[in-house]
């Protein structure tokens, strides 16, 4: 539970946001958390390019996500609570091992369609979401944040196509093989409810029954994660119809 | 499923000759399609999960429709659910629903679909809005709503028969009577009947209706409120576009025959008729068989009878077996009998018929044929027994 990054969590005086504080708390610690984990990713992604131009790309992406991190901490000092983070979260930990066995691969094309198709789908949409409802700066922060997100996946896009248009069949089984690791983790990340005990990101108990308190819900953060999953795998090119059951097929 | 992405992406380079468009009626209905897509090896979703997630699916292809016709042709499709979430039908979502059906068209116009039929409420969405939809290249749209309305009709006709009614000797009800689907109805029943009661929302609509038919000789009337006609129906056809079962009759003869032909359906499960016969309107059946991949049979069509599909969806595929890739059924009130009788020509050339006549109770008519086409008179409640399966 060590801190990635020492993040100056120095208690500043409480806005009008108290109420709810401990609520944004865990939402920034989340949005950190992921952060720092596709932070680790893009530097494990350099380990593995052989194109300087590549292995330059990736380190800038995950000083950008590790900016991103800083961020949301800042937001947190804002109204006055420490963010934590912890990229050993049972759910975090998963999903960094899925992305750890790409790299060991040396599958470049693995690594992306894990950090640009599925995670970055998931922090997209619940960027967004939040964005829409987060109260001055924090909301602010959330919605610039998802635009840049959202950047990084126009640039993988291009890669991923290209990849695709050579042999679209052995594609689509990767990606549905990635599919099966990594989105069945999100989907029990994304879950209404935390059926397997605590995520060990949530700083008490677990957030997601107080997220109507500041209008989002689990089951929206979810519905709008898998609706920009969908549409990312659309813009592939894999047919909708097979798509369709893949998402059906997650658990709930 | 890996297996399953290669068949699927290996059959992207197979013609597409028609695809239909269409949305869950229900929960249960939206239910059922999430569990096949799940599998059998899945716990179905819990009712409430799939509120929640459901309304998230953008529009895209669920499964591949192979159709064939007793003259031989085939036809292959897709359907394509635009997941309009079954209660969010009303006028509040327009706009939304609106975009739902554009993405369908546009999925539909990506898979190179040569024809495309709009179902239910993507119809009611879209007639008058065809420009709305995106750029068609080969791509053309039908309401399907012509074949809807020659079933209908049919129906109606085959009931009379059933019960030894005399349809001359009528009254006739038509609830959303200036619809396309109502107005197309009136157009072909009313020089039938004895007297023809016109109801709808918008009083200006029913009085061009009706000053159309009094021209013909037709004795109308028409009213906003079903209470307020000053006579009884004993026919009646329910062609409203509800976003719920939520009609109540009044003013209908006790044993009036009423024909449900909405998508979700008109009647309230609470109006009480007493010895009416109600049957479901606008379906037929296609006997040179319908395979869908995977397996969607009884679930994207829950009917008791085997491959008996809405009127409107059949009538792009009826077309696709004709090869006649044309925009049949557009706009409002177009619908006039002669083109019923094209479309029900084209239909049955293809082994596509009426279904047979049904409730939430069960069949009307065991021992009647299938091929029933509308057109015999009524003492056809003699034909032989004849069961419809599956052939392709």
């Amino acid at each position: 539970m060590e801190p990635l990054i020492d993040v100056n969590c120095s208690p500043m005086e409480c806005t009008s946001l108290s109420r709810s504080a401990p609520i944004w708390q865990d939402i920034l610690a989340q949005a950190m958390t992921g952060e720092l984990l596709a932070a680790m990713n893009y530097t494990s992604l350099s380990e593995i390019c052989d194109d300087p131009a590549e292995v330059a790309d990736a380190l800038e992406h995950s000083e950008c996500e590790r900016g991103h991190a800083a961020v949301f901490a800042a937001e947190g000092r804002k109204i006055g609570v420490e963010v934590c983070n912890n990229v050993d979260a049972k759910h975090w930990k998963r999903l960094r091992d899925a992305f750890l066995r790409c790299i060991t691969e040396r599958d470049f094309i693995g690594c992306l369609i894990v950090q640009e198709i599925m995670l970055e789908s998931f922090a997209v949409a619940s960027y967004s979401r939040v964005g829409n409802v987060g109260p001055g700066s924090l909301g602010e922060t959330f919605a610039r944040i998802a635009a840049e997100e959202g950047e990084h996946v126009d640039h993988a896009m291009a890669i991923l196509r290209a990849e695709r248009a050579r042999d679209a069949q052995r594609f689509d089984d990767k990606v549905y093989r990635l599919h099966l690791d990594v989105m069945t983790t999100l989907a029990q990340m994304l879950a209404k409810e935390c059926k397997d005990g605590h995520c060990e990101v949530c700083h008490a108990s677990c957030v997601k029954p107080s997220l109507f308190e500041v209008s989002l819900s689990a089951a929206e953060l979810r519905g709008a994660s898998l609706q920009q999953y969908l549409k990312t795998l659309d813009m592939l090119g894999i047919p909708g119809e097979v798509t369709l059951a893949w998402v059906a097929q997650l658990p709930v | 499923m890996g297996g399953s992405v290669a068949s699927v992406a290996g059959e992207r380079t197979i013609e597409t000759d028609f695809a239909l468009i269409g949305h869950q009626e229900s929960w249960r209905a939206a239910a059922d399609v999430l569990a096949v897509l799940r599998g059998p090896e899945r716990t179905p979703l819990p009712d409430d999960e799939i509120k929640d997630i459901l309304p998230w699916i953008p529009p895209r292809p669920v499964c591949h429709v192979d159709i064939g016709s007793v003259a031989g042709a085939k036809a292959r499709g897709l359907y394509i659910d635009s997941f309009i979430p079954p209660d969010r039908l009303e006028a509040a979502y327009v706009h939304e629903n609106i975009a739902r059906v554009r993405k369908a068209a546009a999925c539909a116009i990506q898979a190179g679909a040569k024809i495309v039929s709009l179902g239910g409420f993507s119809s009611i969405l879209i007639e008058g809005n065809f420009d709305q939809l995106s750029e068609r290249s080969d791509t053309v749209f039908t309401t399907g709503n012509t074949l809807t309305v020659a079933f209908i009709v049919q129906g109606i006709q085959k009931m009379c028969a059933l019960e030894g009614r005399n349809l001359r000797r009528s009254t006739l009800l038509i609830v959303g009577a200036t619809g396309d689907v109502g107005s197309g109805c009136v157009r072909c029943l009313a020089p039938l009947v004895t007297r023809v009661l016109l109801s709808a929302r918008r009083v200006e609509r029913l009085r061009k209706l009706a000053a159309e038919l009094q021209d013909d000789g037709v004795q109308v009337e028409i009213a906003t409120d079903l209470q307020r006609f000053s006579a009884e129906a004993d026919v009646v056809i329910c062609a409203a576009s509800l976003a719920s079962p939520s009609l109540l009759l009044g003013r209908i003869a006790p044993d009036a025959i009423v024909c449900d032909a909405g998508y979700p359906k008109n009647l309230s499960p609470t109006s009480e008729m007493l010895d009416a016969k109600v049957f479901f309107g606008g379906l037929g059946q296609i006997t040179g068989g319908m395979k869908f991949a995977p397996d969607f049979h009884g679930v994207l069509n829950r009917h008791p009878f085997p491959d008996v599909v809405h009127g409107c969806l059949l009538e792009g595929m009826a077309l696709a077996l004709e090869h006649r890739f044309e925009p049949f059924s557009q706009g409002r009130g177009f619908i006039t009998p002669e083109r019923v009788d094209e479309i029900e020509t084209i239909a049955a050339r293809h082994g596509i018929y009426l279904a047979p006549l049904y409730n939430a109770d069960g069949s009307f008519e065991d021992g009647l044929d299938a091929r029933w086409n509308g057109r015999e008179d009524e003492s056809m409640g003699e034909r032989p027994s004849r069961t419809v399966e599956s052939s392709y």
